[in-house]
């Protein structure tokens, strides 16, 4: 059996290792996924249309703002369908078998507790350079958000639920997922006030002393924050949902 | 070309060390000592691969490149960092579970595992 399972190994392996050969380059203009006319526009025209050298954030977030509008609302309502299937309120012990003494102290662990001190404020950093730079490389506000998000899974992971409550109160996650929205279509709507189309964002250079294209590249910004604030919001708010048995009270 | 015999020879180290963390994964008889060599081997690995990489990277010595070596010298940073950090909470979390660690005597009618 185990002879069988090597070669089967091998074979895969080889397989795996003889197609690598047909792989477009990274990056190649003229590979088969770039073949359609729409792709030829998005590689020739992203730039001059809104000077963003990141073409997949300007795909994502200017030409087709409405499905990114909407992926962001996709998680607003998983979070809230998460809180509102298993949140509980009220006072019942008996859910968790653990001690209270393990749920009340915050464990204390030199180790742990010094290396989640260095790195969480790296994390966040890097997490608000990710969405910042979403438009100028890879990036952008929904893995700044999960990274933004995993920090404070971490702390909660370190030290206790409670900790991280403390900086991420149940009402702020609910008022930070709404925000977020508000902000993606607040632009979108500023764009509708000022007399173009939902999304359209080069209106919105008469707000600030810009070139239409450079407003299209903030507005980019400006969005992927929006997109940022709900997904972070969210991610701690699934975690600490789904570890707690709703409760919000203790778990791991 | 000392360049290269030099990341080859950190990379084939690196590449080393890996089998051994897996093999001790594989071999070793009981939760903690399993940890222990995938702890150990794995960052030492990813060092010593990263730091053959990065090297490479150093072809030319030009702003960029140093900036990508640069930039693969702080992911080895944080695996030395949090690799350790990990394999010690999962240990700690595996002594207040309760698992006894691995003896010589243990029963014939035990299993090990």
């Amino acid at each position: 059996m185990k002879i069988i399972g090597f070669i089967a190994v091998c074979i895969t392996g080889w397989l795996l290792l003889s197609a690598i050969n047909d792989f477009p380059d990274f990056g190649d203009p003229h590979s088969p996924a770039n073949g359609y006319r729409l792709s030829q526009y998005y590689i020739t025209d992203t730039f001059t249309d809104t000077s963003v050298p990141n073409m997949v954030t300007a795909v994502l977030a200017d030409y087709r703002g409405y499905d990114t509008l909407f992926e962001t609302v996709v998680i607003f309502t998983a979070g809230i369908a998460i809180i509102g299937i298993l949140r509980r309120y009220g006072s019942s012990d008996k859910s968790v078998g653990r001690s209270k003494a393990f749920i009340e102290e915050p464990r204390k662990d030199l180790l742990i507790h010094t290396t989640c001190r260095l790195l969480i404020p790296i994390i966040q950093l890097f997490a608000l350079y990710v969405i910042a730079h979403g438009h100028h490389s890879p990036g952008g506000g929904f893995q700044g958000g999960a990274i933004f998000g995993a920090s404070f899974i971490l702390l909660a992971l370190a030290h206790n639920l409670k900790t991280a409550e403390k900086r991420m109160p149940e009402r702020r996650i609910l008022t930070l997922a709404g925000v977020g929205i508000f902000i993606y279509a607040g632009f979108g709507l500023a764009c509708l006030i000022l007399g173009n189309n939902f999304l359209d964002y080069s209106i919105l250079h008469k707000l600030l002393p810009i070139t239409p294209i450079e407003a299209r590249s903030h507005s980019m910004l400006g969005v992927e924050i929006g997109v940022a604030f709900t997904v972070t919001a969210i991610m701690f708010s699934i975690y600490s949902n789904l570890v707690s048995s709703s409760r919000m009270k203790e778990g791991l | 070309m000392i360049l290269n015999i030099i990341c080859i020879t950190l990379v084939s180290l690196g590449i080393l060390f890996f089998i051994g963390g897996a093999l001790g994964i594989l071999r070793f008889p009981d939760y903690y000592t399993r940890m222990h060599a995938a702890g150990k081997g794995d960052t030492m690995s990813i060092l010593l691969i990263f730091g053959g990489i990065a090297l490479y990277q150093m072809h030319e010595v030009t702003v960029a490149n140093a900036l990508v070596a640069g930039k693969i010298l702080f992911i080895a940073a944080f695996i030395m960092l949090t690799s350790p950090t990990s394999t010690h909470a999962l240990m700690r979390a595996g002594y207040e579970e309760g698992i006894r660690p691995w003896t010589r005597k243990t029963k014939k009618g035990q299993s090990d595992s």
